[in-house]
């Protein structure tokens, strides 16, 4: 009975639910799990093989493990099997020639290849050319190096062939340490606690929050009483005007700062003409570009306080405004006494939301400066992105870069926790009324 | 259609609104739920409607158990305090919607509506808006909605409480003709007691989620059967001296003393009731007689309105024919007509 | 009250605020058809020049296909967007729903905190599920990221609706799914209105999604199409282009928000109110 109460509800919001669990929930959970992993653009997605690399073995060399295994493994074996033999025959052999090999070698192994060409050399149809009979004579040899191994079974038996007679624990770390795919470690938070990157990274973070934040407030805050204390045309080409950096698509936007800070561009002209320094303002200095990143988000977010602050200002009363004027207030007073004190909710709202959105957005940033000169502008959300999907060198590091992202969801979850009580999310509960 | 409450009870996040209520209202019938803010009123009528279900008891029309089924299968009309039109659709098309909802044919819906709208008075309306329409009309045009597919019960929740004073009286005696014309079994929930009085058969009295008294209006008044009903009724309202019954058979409290009513004149000596004494049986005639200062006067056009303090300090109102008699601060010895006096016992139930 | 004379001042100092917006707005419109000479701002001759790549392809290559295809993009998630907003917003407003309250918070959440940062997350399901560089999946990432706000919105105006309307629905017969289609939906069109124009405009300026969601594949969008042609590194690098590529792109844009700017204000603004 109590499911088929939900039966009507759940239908409505299965779609919602349906797309919000494939790409908001699913992506969360991934995300939380690639951070515990070392996946990367090299380790793959899906899962990975068994390969002994030459690289490979000269780390396990410096790891220790006896010298003389580590050789054994990079040698080439040459051994006349059925299947050496099929190749070979595929491989466009002269056929009376695996003939011979057949007939008189099968079977045996050398693990010097000199030895098996001679052994070659001695048969009734060998090749004329010697290029031809090294062509042949390669086609038997086989080595466990840069051989891909399905399974960790199948890289034990290999290497245990080549090793007949190496202790358990010797294979055990061969085998371990061939594995291409990704795996499981913590490795990614432990390198982000201890590199100094991070900490440079937080305080360009918080600077960047808080500067782009006072900005947006206080911007927001005179344009909003500004332009209510002025006629309506003048007010209305203001907020005109401070709307259009809302809704111009991003990348036009950064385009047109990149014009106006750029070699060229229309300050850099000005400046020019003036005499005062003139450079690339977006990259050239870091404070110029922390000014630009500060603007360039600053005036989105300046435009989207101003409608809130604005729509507030109309609905205080007008009688209060004329009783103030009346009791001799200026208007500095007005605004300090009557007016500011009733935004404190809108200004609480815009901290808040415009925190979490400046917290978890990159995009503006990553259209300008791009963090730079450097690193000098990069911020949390901007690094964790190029850590993981946009890195110059193709060395995608989707493990490190989700670790990164936890991290700021964890962060901004909280804050949105705290912020739910703050504007007393409960009032926003109400009971269906229709009970059937 | 019989209409039949049976012990329902409604809970809501584990506080019980209502315990226990028994109701019949009889076929034809108009009965009026009457009650203060906040007694359960509503939700009563929101049970018998299928918007609420009922935790406990059940609900019959006829014969019919209709607890558990939902309000499409109930066909039940409901007219509510806002009158909840569409504001999308037409008049025609609002009261055309549940007829559309039932798929009829068009021509049938179209010889239905109109012939509503006649009944309701609304018949030129029909191409405009409820926008467009003034809160009578509004009211006119819920009224036939709710009609217009010959529901089995009626229901109106404050019907005429967004109207004004005119309107509402107007109103008023149209809703009693359509529904004595159409005959349909009708709860009007209201806390108005006029409204109930004047529009309704029988007033069933509600308070704290329990029914009080289900009576004729006059009985009701006349014979309240508690201190609350008897508060309730009667603008302006009773008043109750607290006291007790003196050895002669009448009553005795704060320096007052008064006859019992004749039938009542064998109650025992120290037993302590309260004493209801109604405005209009203070004044020119009566039995027994009080004298007192007159500390307020309220004139109230056809009527004036007093307030006199009797020497203990006990306050009596007496509603008069007007005229220029007595002043504030003037000393008065007013009748009482002591047969008419209502006497209820320590719990408040009458004697 | 208003004593124009001293509010001289003040609008000097928001015309000096407001210089940068200005100035750079400005120069989009004029660029587009003037030529400066070097080392200046100013121009001095009237051209239509920049505006040949409308009708020739050579100059940036074909603009009308990208043209098309965000045309596409953004009906399919307006309309994505406005079918799951508006039954989800629904089903959150009226009905009986297991942990509604859950439920809201995690809309509201979800909606506080863009969750743009889980990207890397985003794009591993869409290889899992095969739509990596495919349209349709970055039309669906983008929808699921509006949709918290949609979402919040429409229950917004939902909650408006008087429940009494919806009572009225239910006596006449009418079944709860009926009554939201027929008797509720009518009620809430301005807040359709509204979420599509939102969802329109959004739609129409995404960059980063079809950019990395969809590097390599063969359809691109005017974003990503402006984006290659102002790249100073490319051959055509030349900012007149650049603007009027960029202003075609915003033209609809513009165009919304001459017709209806009063509700555009009213949900980039009010809209979001928690
Ligand atoms: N959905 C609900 N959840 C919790 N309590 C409720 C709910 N609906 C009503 N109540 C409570 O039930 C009691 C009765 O409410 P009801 O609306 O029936 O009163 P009413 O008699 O119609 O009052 P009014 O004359 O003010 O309309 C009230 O105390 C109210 O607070
Ligand atoms: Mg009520």
């Amino acid at each position: 009975m109590p499911f088929q109460r939900y039966l009507l509800g759940l239908g409505f919001l299965s779609p919602a639910l349906l797309v919000l669990a494939g790409l908001f929930l699913m992506p969360v959970a991934l995300t939380g799990i690639i951070a515990f992993t070392n996946m990367s653009i090299s380790t793959g997605v899906s899962g990975g093989a068994h390969v002994i690399t030459g690289n490979l073995l000269t780390g396990l060399r410096d790891d220790g493990v006896e010298p003389a295994a580590l050789d054994r493994l990079a040698e080439t074996v040459f051994e006349v099997t059925p299947e050496a033999l099929a190749r070979a025959r595929a491989a466009g052999v002269d056929p009376a020639f695996v003939a011979d090999i057949e007939e008189r070698l099968v079977g045996r192994r050398f693990t010097d290849g000199r030895a098996f060409e001679r052994e070659l050399k001695g048969l009734p149809h060998r090749p004329r050319a010697i290029r031809d009979l090294k062509v042949a004579a390669d086609l038997f040899g086989a080595s466990i190096l840069n051989t891909r191994f399905a399974d960790a079974a199948a890289a034990r038996q290999a290497v245990v062939g080549v090793l007949p007679d190496a202790p358990e624990a010797t294979v055990d770390r061969i085998v371990a340490a061939s594995y291409t795919g990704w795996q499981w470690t913590t490795g990614n938070f432990a390198r982000l606690l201890s590199s100094p990157d991070t900490l440079r990274l937080i305080v360009n973070t918080v600077f960047y929050v808080a500067a782009t934040l006072s900005f947006t407030v206080f911007v927001g805050l005179f344009l909003a009483i500004g332009t209510f204390y002025l006629p309506p045309a003048t007010a209305g080409v203001f907020s005109v005007l401070w709307l259009l950096p809302r809704l111009t698509p991003v990348v036009l936007y950064a385009v047109m700062w990149k014009w106006f800070t750029w070699e060229g561009g229309f300050v850099y002209t000005a400046a020019e003409a003036l005499g005062l320094p003139a450079f690339n303002y977006m990259k050239g200095s870091v404070p110029t570009a922390w000014t630009i990143v500060i603007l360039v988000n600053g005036f989105i977010g300046a435009s989207f306080s101003m409608i809130l602050f604005s729509s507030a200002l109309k609905a205080i009363p007008i009688q209060q405004l004329w009783a103030s004027e009346v009791d001799g207030a200026s208007r500095w007073q007005q605004v300090r006494y009557i007016v500011l004190p009733q935004l404190r909710w809108p200004i609480l709202f815009v901290v808040s939301y415009q925190t979490l959105s400046l917290l978890s957005s990159y995009q503006e940033i990553w259209l300008t400066t791009n963090g730079g000169p450097g690193r000098t502008t990069s911020v949390w959300a901007l690094e964790s992105f190029n850590t993981a999907l946009n890195n110059y060198t193709g060395d995608l590091q989707y493990g490190l870069g989700a670790a990164m992202a936890v991290m700021l969801v964890v962060v901004g979850v909280t804050l949105s926790v705290i912020y739910l009580r703050l504007f007393r999310f409960d009032d926003l509960v109400g009971r269906p009324k229709i009970e059937f | 259609m019989r209409l039949t409450i049976c012990d329902f009870t409604k809970t809501f996040d584990r506080t019980t609104v209502i315990k226990d209520m028994n109701l019949v209202v009889e076929d034809g019938e108009m009965l009026a739920l009457l009650g203060p803010s906040g007694c359960g009123k509503s939700t009563t009528l929101f049970a018998v409607a299928g918007i609420h279900r009922v935790d406990g008891g059940a609900i019959l029309f006829g014969k019919r158990d209709v607890s558990h089924l939902p309000s499409q299968k109930r066909n039940v009309g409901v007219v509510f305090q806002n009158y909840a039109l569409y504001p999308h659709m037409t008049v025609f098309d609002n009261i055309a919607f549940p007829l559309t909802i039932r798929r009829e044919g068009k021509a049938d819906i179209d010889r239905k509506v109109r012939a509503i709208a006649e009944l309701a008075h609304i018949g030129d309306l029909l191409a405009r808006r409820p926008s467009q329409l003034s809160g009578g009309q509004q009211q006119r045009v819920a009224l036939a909605r709710a009609l217009v597919r010959q529901p089995d019960v009626l229901l109106l929740d404050e019907p005429l409480a967004n109207l004004d004073a005119r309107l509402r009286l107007e109103m008023r005696s149209e809703i009693r003709r359509i529904q004595m014309e159409t005959g349909i079994t009708s709860i009007l929930v209201t806390h108005d007691q006029v409204e109930a009085m004047s529009m309704c058969d029988r007033i069933a009295i509600m308070d704290q989620g329990a029914i009080r008294q289900v009576a004729t209006p006059s009985e009701m008044y006349r014979q309240p059967a508690s201190r609350f009903v008897a508060g309730f009724l009667g603008n302006p309202p009773i008043v109750f001296l607290d006291g007790e019954v003196t050895g002669d058979g009448g009553f005795a409290s704060r320096g007052v003393s008064l006859p019992l009513p004749g039938r009542l004149r064998h109650l025992e000596a120290g037993r302590p009731i309260s004493l209801g004494i109604r405005p209009e049986h203070v004044g020119t005639s009566g039995g027994a007689r009080v004298s007192g200062q007159v500390v307020f006067v309220e004139p109230q056009g056809r009527e004036t309105l007093f307030d006199i303090e009797l020497e203990g300090g006990a306050i009596l109102r007496s509603i008069q024919p007007a005229g220029d008699d007595a002043r504030v601060g003037d000393r008065v010895d007013w009748a009482v007509d002591s047969d008419r006096l209502l006497v209820f016992d320590r719990h408040g139930n009458a004697v | 009250m208003r004593r124009t004379l001293s509010l001289w001042p003040l609008a000097l100092l928001l015309a000096l605020a407001s210089a940068p917006i200005a100035i750079m707005y400005l120069f989009l419109l004029v660029d587009t058809v003037t030529n400066a000479p070097p080392g200046s701002a100013i121009p001095n001759a009237l051209t239509l020049a920049h505006w040949r790549f409308l009708v020739d392809p050579r100059v940036t290559g074909d603009v009308w296909r990208p043209t098309v295809t965000t045309l596409l993009f953004t009906a399919s998630i307006v309309a994505i967007v406005l079918v799951v907003s508006s039954t989800g917003g629904y089903a959150l407003s009226r009905l009986n729903v297991p942990f509604r309250r859950f439920l809201l918070a995690g809309v509201l959440v979800m909606h506080a905190f863009p969750l743009v940062t889980l990207i890397i997350g985003v794009f591993l399901v869409l290889q899992f599920v095969g739509l990596y560089n495919t349209l349709t999946g970055v039309i669906l990432v983008k929808a699921a990221l509006m949709l918290p706000f949609g979402i919040w919105i429409m229950k917004g105006f939902y909650d408006t609706v008087p429940w009494e309307i919806e009572m009225a629905g239910v006596q006449d017969g009418a079944s709860r799914f009926t009554v939201w289609r027929r008797l509720v939906l009518p009620q809430v069109k301005p807040g359709l209105f509204a979420l599509a124009l939102f969802a329109a405009i959004d739609a129409w300026g995404e960059y980063m999604l079809p950019r990395i969601l969809a590097p390599s594949s063969d359809f691109q969008v005017l974003s990503t199409y402006l984006n290659a042609v102002s790249d100073p590194d490319s051959t055509t690098y030349n900012f007149n282009l650049f603007k009027s590529v960029g202003l075609f792109y915003m033209l609809p844009i513009l165009a919304l928000y001459a017709i209806f700017r009063e509700r555009l204000t009213n949900i980039f603004g009010g809209g979001t109110k928690g």
